[in-house]
């Protein structure tokens, strides 16, 4: 024989070592990657406070909701929502055009449309004016 | 090397090829999980003849392997390849450089580390290209592969003892090549 | 025995890492957007649960709408619109929060000489910018003389409010929004929420730092964006501070090649011209957003004296589009350079 038979052949104190090194290392990688891994971005879409749709921000859709006034229609698209057509009179929400973070508010109609995902390190945390 | 060793090498090969067709067949919950049975014959014809036969055994599993169950220079090919060779490469490494430290077990989850950590680095050069695919994926690929390179260790060892115990005139202890 | 120890290490390591990661990585960022106070809040906690999260924020929401009940100028049972309704009849006993911000109102009013003047009311509401029509000259002129804060007499023994002069009319919308985030700000602190922002509209409260130790980041709103890619012209580094901006965008119309704008001159009653935005930084919101809007006011000169006297930081950016921006701004700010 080459090697040693016993030393190869029985469950050795660095076997076990090893197999606590990588359930170890499995764990914390892991935690490890749950924290760092963005998850991906979140369309809400709220009518007088009810949350209408929740849908992935990644997905390309048009969606229509009823508030008070009448039909607001959303558009997702490349990873960007703005308001389409809304019935409100001053249409400040379609103003507001193509967003890739925060929100837009139509507040005749009550429509809220709000992006929600994990904030990366140079996102901005508020937009104030 | 001796026309013993060859025929040795090729008799481990079918060894490991009938083991690697034999996994293909076994469903499997998710794509990416294998338990990578034909390394237990990696593992032996390691202990007995040491790396470059195990490397060649490896080499002609893959080759063969791929060209049987019709993947042959496609993704899982490659995948397969790169694995195949950093796996039995670190197990190689890593009984040179620390004889008998370790058991067949030990050697067998390094080896399956690695085989893992270069399926990564592969998957995401080649094909993936978002590092957040592979990170999702690496945790569970490392417990998973820690899981059954232990077994495939110990499954080994069995193999080694039998061996040594019945002194097969196949597979007798020869001088490392 | 080295080998051994090596290993050791080896497990020693990644099981170190795992508690590190249990740790540290516990302060995560929540963030809700509603609508309270006749427009958008958002409100961004770090907390350690989601439910701890929801309940703090739950709570300044509630907050921020019970202070629109009182200091609401459009509804009919607000504390503002009975002190309204009652101007020249008869003093109004209001809140300790209507009594406070009126208070902070009329100091914001000594302190700029009147340019920031919350009787403008009489006059905001002959304006109607949904509309876009512009006021009858005689009516403006004839609501004008409502206008004027000295005759706001507050007791603040029996927490009342008097508006001498009938037709008098205040309204707190540049002063509310920022008080508001100052409370919502108080409530999350209440809550154990140990860093957070509040936003009502564009007025911002930030309070604490984040898990990271970077701080927080405002994007102020480019006046006139051209093309998409120039919503704000700079990014402001925020601790522990407020915000607020006042803009001749937000709500306005174009007539006859004039831009008609909310933010109205209470000497004139008609919209302030000199300047397209104002920035005020300072503790307190409150502050912030009366203070945006009187050195919007008194335009870009005589609104960074009167900055520099009282020791507000702040950005102007004047009718020409230059930007100004206070001594302790420097390096706090960073203009958004056009892509």
């Amino acid at each position: 024989m080459r090697l040693n038979s016993s030393g190869s052949t029985k469950t050795t104190f660095a076997d076990k070592l090893v197999l606590l090194f990588f359930i170890a290392l499995s764990l914390s990688s892991f935690f490890f990657v749950n924290e760092v891994l963005p998850q991906g971005s979140e369309v809400r879409i709220e009518v007088a406070g009810e949350l209408k749709y929740t849908l992935p921000l990644s997905d390309d859709r048009i969606i229509s909701v009823e508030g008070p006034m009448g039909t607001t229609i959303i558009e997702v698209k490349n990873k960007r929502v703005r308001v389409v057509k809304s019935p409100c009179p001053n249409k400040i929400c379609l103003h507001q055009d193509w967003i890739e973070r925060g929100a837009v508010v139509c507040l005749p109609n009550k429509v809220l449309v709000t992006i929600t995902g994990p904030q990366q390190k140079k996102e901005i945390d508020g937009i104030t004016g | 090397m001796e026309s013993r060793d060859r025929y040795r090498i090729a008799l481990l090969s079918a060894y490991a090829l009938a083991l690697h067709g034999f996994e293909a067949l076994i469903p499997s919950p998710v794509p990416w999980l294998r338990l990578g049975l034909s390394n237990i014959i990696t593992l032996v014809t390691l202990f007995f003849y040491g790396l470059k036969p195990a490397l060649m055994v490896t080499m002609i599993r893959v080759l063969l392997g791929s060209l049987l169950l019709g993947t042959f220079l496609g993704p899982a090919f490659f995948l397969s390849l790169g694995g195949g060779l950093a796996g039995t490469l670190s197990m190689g490494i890593i009984t040179a450089l620390f004889p008998r430290v370790f058991s067949m077990m030990g050697v067998s989850m390094i080896g399956a580390f690695f085989h893992n950590v270069a399926q990564l680095v592969i998957a995401y050069v080649l094909f993936v290209q978002r590092i957040e695919g592979i990170l999702a994926v690496a945790p569970f690929l490392i417990a998973a592969g820690t899981l059954t390179g232990a077994v495939n260790g110990v499954a080994s060892r069995y193999l080694i003892n039998e061996i040594q115990k019945q002194h097969s005139p196949a597979l007798s202890p020869t001088e490392p090549i | 025995m080295m080998k051994f120890k090596l290993l050791l290490l080896l497990a020693v390591l990644p099981l170190s890492m795992l508690l590190l990661s249990c740790t540290s990585g516990k302060e995560k960022p929540y963030k809700v957007s509603r609508i309270a106070m006749d427009t958008l809040v958002s409100i961004t906690v770090y907390a350690r649960s989601e439910e701890k999260a929801e309940k703090a924020m739950d709570n300044a929401f509630k907050e921020l709408n019970r202070l629109s009940d009182l200091l609401n100028f459009f509804s009919e049972t607000s504390e503002v619109a009975l002190i309204n309704r009652s101007a020249g009849v008869s003093p109004v006993k209001v809140s300790k929060e209507t009594f406070e911000v009126i208070e902070k109102a009329l100091s914001v009013a000594e302190d700029t000489g009147g340019a920031f003047d919350i009787t403008i009311g009489a006059v905001s509401s002959l304006w109607d910018f949904h509309k876009k029509t512009l006021p009858d000259p005689e009516l403006l002129k004839k609501s004008l003389k409502s206008v004027g804060y000295k005759n706001i007499v507050l007791d603040k023994e029996h927490s009342t409010v008097y508006l001498k002069k009938k037709g008098m009319k205040i309204d707190l919308g540049a002063i509310a929004k920022g008080y508001g985030a100052d409370k919502a700000v108080a409530v999350l602190k209440n809550n154990g929420i140990r860093s957070g922002l509040v936003s009502v509209a564009g007025d911002i409260k930030t309070f604490g730092a984040k898990p990271d130790g970077s701080s927080w980041r405002i994007g102020i709103k480019n006046p006139r964006p051209q093309s998409e890619g120039e919503e704000l012209i700079a990014v402001l580094s925020l601790g522990n501070n407020a915000v607020s901006t006042s803009g001749d965008y937000e709500r306005f119309f174009i007539k006859d090649g004039i831009r008609y704008h909310h933010i109205l001159d209470p000497s004139t009653g008609y919209p302030a011209s000199g300047c397209r935005s104002v920035s005020i930084i300072t503790k307190e919101g409150v502050y912030t957003d009366a203070f945006s809007t009187a050195v919007f006011i008194l335009g870009s000169e005589r609104g960074m004296e009167v900055m520099r006297k009282i020791g507000l930081e702040g950005m102007i950016i004047d009718d020409e589009g230059n930007i100004s921006t206070t001594e302790g701004m420097k390096g706090a700010v960073e203009l958004v350079r056009k892509h």
